[in-house]
């Protein structure tokens, strides 16, 4: 925890006890949320569009308004740019370093939801330089951080409880997402897939306001075309599927090398001296820039406007190919130097640009075959979405949004689920929790988290091994029964269809008090077997445990009817079989 | 419900800090509300100028792609041009003039992806269509090339769509011609003579390409057509002579020759132009001193006829003799001249147009049959030769 969170705790201490604020205004922080929620989204996608309006204006400073090969500014412009980054970033903006993404779940998971008010305008002035000068990144991701921290100050501002505080991170990185890319259902659920790990009912419905409040800002700013223009989109033949299957396997293949390019340099540059910190992002500028000064200055920056030309087909196949490898290289460059700035743009423009290869391939030799260019584009954005960052359902959904179009859903789903299983069979572990790793942090995997298998009751149940009785039974009968079963308990159904689990104990206990011919619903205590029912989650028994032997698990149809029994070996057994 | 639970009263106190509080959040929500308003006012500022600043800048690079592309610099037109669409991209007219640069500067596979994309979004923009099927003709592709040609002409033009298909028409026909499709390109010639406006350079222009198509006819009637007109180009008369002249309507010929060279414009003709008309007009004057033309006296006729009929005996000798076995077709035709001996005065050619014709039509055998079996002839014999292979057309006008 860095300086900013230990002052901010204190001012916290300071704030009136959450008992006292139960009792005085018990649904204070429940009404303020769903209004902050709107706030967040409304500052969140005002401050995106500054940020991405500072990038251009930078951009056009620095690199000119057309950058072309053989310029001299694209190699000083990101290794000047660099050499300041680096030295914000080491002495005044330590937080701002990194794409935004893993910073954001660390503040979720372990900073209580703390994302200081430095690190928020640290990420904004580094990011813009760095992605503004040419390096190769893009702002999504520094804008979903600054989404985050937006909606973390003002949660503070509002003195809210700690557990909302913890939940106002996510609500804020989808609004600063949703800004950023133009598309509140993908930022929606990337932040469920990647920064929450699970869908969560309590803060869906704020995270849905937030998102769409920034984007209708950012939307009034850029009109609904902000990132680039969709071109039609179709699936012509269902021959094309090969095509796209293709794109899916070259997908796979480049989010694997893009992962082990970064996973190869990230911790080998992180581990040099520190020094040598204040230099690297200038030295991978330098580079960054000679790619761009000996050819290719399209790789330099996020490049929306290049795969806005690749969409719409301006390129030969070939450079379109050169253009995805080079952009690997770059973004690999200047993502392990430190420099600040977002992984999506970049993964975006290499699908795109592999997309529009594929596309502009058949389009050349096959072209009777293959529908638009721009729907290759679009289809490969999602596959390396997919194969890199493996956020599958955000992956298709994106895809969807963008284009309005829901006829390449099978297109999509198909070259996505290619590279993805591709990508996951190569490389076990996603991108971003390689970067955790490297960074020394404990955060939980999304992709496990998502993929977690919760147990039910069903998963525990065995068929009823104990004897049933009527409530009516005398002890005697009850005891004999008992004894010729040798079960350690027993059921007893009641009169109004409700069950009593009978251990051993409590049985012989009735049979020394009570007199063999009374009834044994006369022996029971008040209380009743739990309802339970095969379909809830299997933890929901533990707590009843200590109470009854074992549990009679009920048909919802019928609640006479049983459909077995749990017991707590039986629960333990499922766990650690797990 | 909850709602009607009771609540247990709140103290003095705990009342203070309820309306403390609520002070408090109405006095943060204030402020937040505020900053909202303020960033918003400055983001509206900073985007506007940042808006402003981009339209420049696409206005100024579309002009140097302009430039550029005028100062035949294609390479350099197609960065300005996709610089000025980075900074305003739903430019159709930018986007056209971006393809057209690619393809100036040879890039060609881009050049069509490009177009290609562009009809996806407008398949009846007759321009894209257009420059899909140059592309097309310079890949040589002929079917994709009339295909797009076709749509272009079918398609739709801003401004003056008439003028602009009568120009694909006529590009298409040039393609044709080059590809030796003269059937069609007669056709697409037709259809834009049919369309063509009274413009005698239109008219010239269509003509020249139907004699290319090998349609002299039409190209004659074009060409007389325009040359009807007050006033009318030298090359009107010069076309319809050397067109009449070529269909063997020499008559004819002679008459737009002679309008050609006696036109005022004709002495600024160049050297390369005015000799060969110079030269056609001397053969036709000479081709019709030699043919017995209907309208001359019946002695006068018949003195050409055997004037002519002793060249071409005089040809069919010399040819016979320069062969060292004798030619079968030669002897053949040196036997019927031999049986029509004593029919070769004038008297019995005046009396009889039946035998002036079978006389004619034995020099015009005589001759053919010669320049096949000694080669091309010179001199009288070869204006006779030409005579013999248009003979019914010679006074047609």
């Amino acid at each position: 925890m860095n300086a900013d969170t230990a002052v901010d705790f204190k001012k916290e201490a300071a704030a009136p006890h959450q008992h006292d604020l139960d009792k005085i205004a018990p649904s204070r922080d429940e009404r303020l949320f769903l209004v902050l929620s709107i706030f967040i989204g409304v500052l969140s996608g005002l401050l995106v569009v500054c940020f991405r309006v500072a990038i251009e204006w930078i951009r056009i400073l620095t690199l000119g308004s057309a950058p072309h090969p053989g310029q001299y500014r694209l190699l000083l412009a990101p290794t000047l740019a660099g050499l300041v980054v680096a030295a914000l970033v080491q002495w005044f903006f330590p937080a701002a370093r990194g794409s935004g993404v893993n910073q954001t779940k660390a503040a979720l998971y372990i900073y209580n939801g703390y994302i200081s008010f430095r690190t928020v305008i640290g990420k904004f002035i580094t990011a813009a330089i760095a992605i503004g000068s040419g390096h190769s990144l893009g702002p999504e991701d520094p804008s979903l951080q600054i989404g985050a921290g937006v909606a973390s100050m003002v949660a503070r501002r509002l003195r809210l409880s700690r557990q909302r505080l913890r939940l106002f991170a996510p609500i804020g990185a989808a609004a600063g997402l949703a800004a950023a890319f133009n598309a509140p259902i993908s930022a929606i659920l990337f932040v469920i897939e990647e920064v929450i790990g699970r869908w969560s009912a309590a803060v869906l419905g704020s995270i849905v306001l937030s998102a769409i409040s920034s984007v209708v800002v950012a939307r009034w700013f850029w009109g609904s075309e902000a990132i680039f223009r969709i071109p039609q989109v179709t699936l012509r033949d269902p021959r094309e599927l090969t095509a796209y299957a293709v794109l899916g396997v070259a997908g796979g293949i480049s989010a694997l090398v893009f992962s082990k390019a970064l996973g190869y340099l990230r911790p080998r540059l992180r581990s040099l001296a520190r020094w040598t910190h204040f230099f690297q992002p200038a030295l991978a500028g330098l580079l960054v820039g000679a790619i761009g000064f000996f050819g290719f200055p399209q790789v330099m920056g996020p490049g929306y406007g290049v795969m806005d030309q690749a969409m719409h087909g301006q390129f030969a196949w070939q450079l379109l190919v050169a253009l995805a490898l080079f952009k690997i290289l770059a973004t690999t460059l200047s993502f392990s130097s430190g420099t600040p700035g977002g992984m999506f743009a970049p993964t975006l423009f290499i699908g795109a640009m592999l997309g529009a290869a594929v596309g502009s391939f058949e389009k050349h030799y096959f072209p009777h075959l293959t529908g638009t260019i721009g729907a290759y584009a679009l289809v490969g954005m999602g596959v390396l979405f997919a194969g890199f960052l493996r956020a599958p359902l955000t992956s298709v959904f994106m895809v969807l949004e963008v284009s309005g179009n829901y006829s390449i859903v099978l297109p999509v789903i198909l070259a996505n689920t290619i590279a993805y299983l591709l990508s996951r069979s190569l490389q076990p572990v996603p991108i971003f929790e390689v970067f955790t790793r490297q960074d020394g942090l404990e955060l939980p995997s999304m992709e496990e988290q998502r993929e977690e298998h919760e147990l039910h009751i069903e998963d525990a149940l065995r068929p009823v091994h104990v004897p049933i009785l009527g409530g009516s039974t005398p002890i005697e009968a009850v005891s004999a029964t008992l004894s010729s079963a040798n079960a350690p308990a027993l059921l007893v159904q009641l009169w109004d269809g409700s069950w009593y689990a009978m251990s051993k104990d409590e049985v012989a206990g009735a049979a020394v008090t009570l007199t063999g011919d009374t009834p044994i619903e006369r022996a029971l205590k008040p209380d009743r077997a739990p309802m339970l029912f095969p379909d809830l989650p299997l933890d929901n028994t533990l707590h009843y445990f200590p109470r009854w032997p074992l549990l009679p698990i009920l048909n919802r149809a019928n609640k006479s009817k049983l459909e077995g029994v749990v017991t707590l070996e039986d629960v333990l057994k499922r766990y650690q079989d797990l | 419900m909850a709602v009607f639970e009771l609540q247990p009263p709140l103290t003095a106190e705990e009342r203070l800090h309820k309306r403390k509080l609520i002070f408090r959040d109405l006095i943060s929500l204030s402020g937040l509300f505020a900053i909202t308003v303020v960033l918003a006012v400055l983001t509206w500022f900073l985007f506007n100028s940042f808006a402003r600043h981009r339209q420049e800048l696409a206005q100024r690079w579309l002009a140097r792609g302009q430039a550029a592309m005028a100062d035949g610099h294609p390479e350099q037109a197609v960065e300005a041009f996709r610089s000025a669409l980075e900074y305003d991209p739903a430019q159709r007219q930018t986007e056209i003039k971006l393809a057209m640069a690619l393809e100036a500067a040879d890039r060609v596979v881009e050049a069509t992806s490009y177009f290609n994309t562009l009809l996806e979004t407008e398949p009846g923009n007759g321009i894209i269509n257009l420059e899909l099927a140059r592309l097309s003709a310079r890949q040589a592709n002929k079917s994709k090339a009339i295909e797009y040609y076709q749509r272009a002409l079918d398609g739709t033009w801003q401004g003056d769509g008439y003028e602009r298909r009568r120009a694909v028409r006529l590009e298409l026909a040039r393609y044709l011609l080059d590809q030796k499709d003269y059937p069609r390109a007669r056709t697409q010639l037709l259809i834009a003579a049919g369309n063509a406006p009274d413009d005698p350079a239109i008219k010239m222009q269509i003509a020249g390409m139907m004699e290319e198509a090998q349609d002299p006819e039409n190209a004659l009637a074009i060409y007389r057509a325009v040359a009807r007109q007050k006033p009318s180009p030298v090359q009107s008369f010069q076309g319809a002579g050397r067109v009449a002249y070529s269909l063997g309507r020499f008559a004819l010929a002679r008459e737009y020759l002679e309008q050609a060279v006696n036109h005022p414009d004709f002495l600024s003709e160049p050297d390369s132009v005015r000799t060969p008309v110079r030269q056609m007009l001397a053969d036709t004057i000479d081709l019709l001193a030699l043919y017995p033309e209907s309208n001359l006296e019946i002695r006068e006729r018949a003195d050409r006829i055997l004037h002519v009929a002793r060249i071409a005996q005089e040809r069919l000798q010399a040819c016979s003799a320069s062969k060292a076995t004798p030619v079968a077709s030669l002897a053949d035709l040196a036997a019927q001249w031999q049986e029509n001996r004593a029919t070769l005065t004038p008297l019995t050619l005046a009396r009889d147009p039946q035998l002036e014709q079978t006389i004619m039509n034995l020099i015009f055998d005589t001759e053919k049959q010669t320049a096949q079996a000694c080669g091309a002839p010179t001199g009288d014999d070869a204006l006779l030769l030409k005579i013999a292979q248009s003979s019914r057309s010679v006074e047609e006008k």
